[in-house]
């Protein structure tokens, strides 16, 4: 019976967010907000589970003396939220300043050493040879130069310059195309995991449960 | 100055450099490497944590946003009240289901087999909102498309061409498409299979590279304290 | 002024069109034939080459946005890995979802093995924050970062992770991924550690990673639906007594959606086929009436 609520629920949930595709409705604006409060609802749940519990509290009130050290992440996070407090808002400031260096620092090594490094190692190192034949392998390096020089801004794109920048162009554009080709592609499977909620699974489960 | 400024940036500089550094020193190094390595666990353990506590700060936000809302009884203020309704009980759930407390035992299934009630609302709300919400989008790319997508330069024709090949490529309509040729089924696809190995891997390596110079040169400028903007100022 | 209606037409009939076009399929299945491509391929071999002392580390790295392509390719994964017998490690990193999708998807695949014990065959650890930090300090030890896994249990007592440490104990990553973190594999895990990495990436990200697939940080890529039926198919005609299992009517499957995604592209390269037509007609009519008026 639960089973049969919850997949009517839910077939009355995605109907109400389609309506919106006829006109803005208040069916539509309540399955919105319902959609932003049940999705913060659960990243609650998941993190108090997943995170806070298992590697925070847990070791905390288990062994406190050998855990004692994570009372400062602990103190950091919940600083996080003196933002909210106006008069004391800056505190804040010290855990953000933590937590964004800590990311900012590995995606500097993650965009440096696996990123520009193996994209232009792979680009230059084996021109000849590889999975790729030669004449491909020599389109792939006069396109990823062609487009770098369309990025580069710091001299003028004419003459030389300016045609290889065009040719970087066109590399994008069928970059592009390839990239709205699947991007089609993918909204369109998002819409066929709804329609087969609705018109298959929805009238299996129904017919199960009656 | 010091506290609202300084030991910002100051840390800002430390622990942005342990994954810098911890990158280049081996933790069997002497002498330096059991520091290293103490570190960048504890860091990265930390981390773990923080980012939690970091997740939940929207959270705080939406709930302030909302509760002003319907104190002031703004238009639409039955909706930001269905807002909070989703987000207490969902919540609620979560942190029963944290603490384990009668049949709030974890968030998937409970001991009896069942579904959590957490579970149950995952797969009866919030699973079906983020889907159709999503879904929607479907709708919209075929209409922008149609209205949109016009051919009007070379650059727009290259575009469209790529486009079609690989929207056609990329289902079994480029098998149809030259099927009634000797081997003309393997044309299409062997066509997309050209495209997205070579000029579209080529387009998204410079993309790649133009890109990750950028971000890291923004790092920099975050680690050394000459960005600041994320700390909401500009001050010398 | 009637060329200018027929571009103009209202756009519930373009979405009218989408939804016929996808229902109807799903509906009334016509049963277009699937080929596979090298990328996936390429997952596919890695995985047949791998046995029952491997192990393979999965991450549910998608919600339920994009579930439709990325649920059938965790699927058809995890039957491989089961079928050969390799040791399966899951874990989420995506907040949006990730954790409950693994839920669902094991809560599927693991009755029809019912031989597989949880803890010796496969081990779920759940969903952690701070995916990168939690990616680099998995380098170091699972339990730095996973002390219980999701039911609690303290990894220590989990078979399978006794002799799971590290990534030096596993032979492939595999990401099911909405969005960056399918990169971070790349560029972070298998960048520093050097450990395999395969993508079952959405449709939207999968053109980006044909860039790192040339340069090896993956060695395989599922993009979209597509790429999720080619792997199915790929399973099937290996191992035949899964078409029974993917042909029981009423279940979703990726082959089974591509139907309707053969349709909808069709549809929508008419629509853009019809659109420029009618935009070149108008053109052309403005251009003699210039002329004419010249």
């Amino acid at each position: 019976m639960s089973q049969l609520i919850g997949v009517w629920v839910a077939a009355f949930l995605t109907l109400c967010i389609f309506s919106f595709l006829y006109r803005d409705n208040p069916f539509f604006r309540f399955a919105e907000s319902l959609f932003a409060g049940v999705s913060l609802g659960y990243y609650i749940g998941i993190v108090a589970v997943n995170t806070l519990v298992p590697n925070l509290i847990n070791p905390l009130f288990g062994d406190f003396g050998a855990n004692a050290h994570l009372l400062i992440p602990l103190l950091l996070g919940l600083n996080l939220y003196t933002r909210f407090i106006p008069r004391i808002a800056w505190l804040a400031r010290i855990s953000l300043a933590v937590y964004i260096a800590y990311y900012i620092g590995i995606n500097m090594v993650q965009k440096i050493q696996g990123e520009i490094v193996p994209q232009v190692g792979s680009t230059i190192l084996h021109p000849i040879g590889g999975v790729m034949t030669p004449v491909d392998n020599l389109i792939l390096i006069v396109g990823v130069l062609a487009v770098l020089i369309y990025f580069y801004f710091s001299i003028e794109h004419r003459g030389a310059v300016g045609a290889v920048s065009r040719l970087g162009v066109w590399f994008l554009m069928l970059g592009f195309g390839a990239a709205f080709g699947y991007t089609v592609m993918g909204r369109v499977s998002l819409l066929i995991g709804r329609m087969n909620f609705l018109f298959i699974d929805l009238v299996r489960i129904t017919g199960q449960a009656l | 100055m010091f506290w609202k400024l300084r030991l910002p940036l100051a840390l800002t500089f430390i622990v942005g450099l342990v994954p810098i550094v911890t990158f280049f020193l081996s933790t069997q190094a002497p002498v330096i490497g059991p520091a290293v390595q103490f570190a960048r666990d504890r860091v990265e353990r930390y981390m773990v944590i923080i980012a939690g506590f970091a997740l939940l700060l929207g959270v705080v936000s939406v709930v302030q946003g909302s509760v002003r809302k319907i104190e002031r009884r703004r238009p639409g203020w039955p909706f930001a009240a269905s807002l909070l309704a989703g987000l207490v009980v969902m919540g609620a759930f979560g942190i029963l289901s944290a603490m384990r407390v009668g049949p709030f035992q974890g968030l998937l299934t409970a001991p009896d087999g069942g579904m959590t009630p957490f579970f149950w609302m995952t797969r009866n709300l919030f699973n079906p909102l983020q889907a159709a919400m999503f879904s929607l989008l479907a709708f919209y790319i075929a209409s922008a498309a149609f209205r949109a997508f016009r051919v009007r330069n070379v650059e727009a024709t290259i575009l469209l061409i790529a486009a079609f090949i690989v929207m056609a490529g990329r289902t079994p309509l480029g098998e149809y498409a030259f099927g009634w040729l000797p081997g003309g089924e393997r044309w299409l696809p062997a066509v997309t299979d050209w495209i997205m190995t070579v000029p579209n891997a080529a387009a998204q390596r410079g993309v790649i590279i133009g890109a990750a110079l950028g971000a890291a040169s923004l790092s920099l400028r975050v680690i050394l304290g000459i960005e600041r903007s994320y700390l909401g100022t500009t001050e010398k | 002024m009637k060329l200018e209606r027929l571009v103009n037409i209202d756009r519930r009939i373009v979405y009218l069109c989408i939804a016929v076009g996808t229902t109807l399929p799903l509906l009334l299945p016509i049963g277009l034939p699937v080929s596979s491509t090298p990328p996936v391929r390429s997952l596919f071999e890695k995985v047949e080459s791998l046995g029952p002392e491997d192990v393979v580390l999965l991450s549910f790295d998608y919600g339920p946005t994009t579930a439709p392509e990325n649920t059938p390719m965790a699927e058809a994964i995890l039957r491989h890995c089961f079928t050969r017998g390799i040791k399966v490690v899951v874990i989420a990193l995506f907040p949006i979802g990730g954790v409950t999708m693994a839920g669902e998807v094991l809560a599927n695949i693991t009755p029809e093995y019912p031989q597989l014990q949880e803890g010796v065959d496969y081990a779920f650890l759940g969903y952690k924050d701070g995916a990168q930090a939690a990616m680099k300090q998995m380098g170091v030890a699972f339990v730095n970062v996973f002390p219980v896994d999701n039911g609690r249990r303290p990894l220590g007592e989990i078979p399978l992770m006794q002799r799971v440490v590290n990534y030096d104990d596993v032979d492939l990553i595999v990401t099911l991924s909405t969005n960056v973190i399918a990169e971070w594999w790349a560029n972070l895990v298998n960048a520093q550690f050097g450990t395999p990495v395969a993508v079952g990436a959405t449709a939207v990200s999968a053109p980006k990673y044909y860039a790192f697939l040339d340069s090896g940080q993956m060695i395989g890529l599922l993009g979209g639906l597509k790429g999720a039926s080619e792997y199915e198919r790929l399973v099937i005609d290996r191992y035949p007594h899964f078409a029974r299992l993917y042909d029981r009517p009423g279940v979703y499957t990726a082959i089974k959606g591509m139907d309707a995604q053969t349709v909808d592209h069709a549809i929508i390269m008419a629509f853009i086929l019809f659109g420029n037509t009618v935009h070149f007609l108008i053109r052309r009519r403005d251009r003699r009436a210039g002329l004419r008026d010249a």
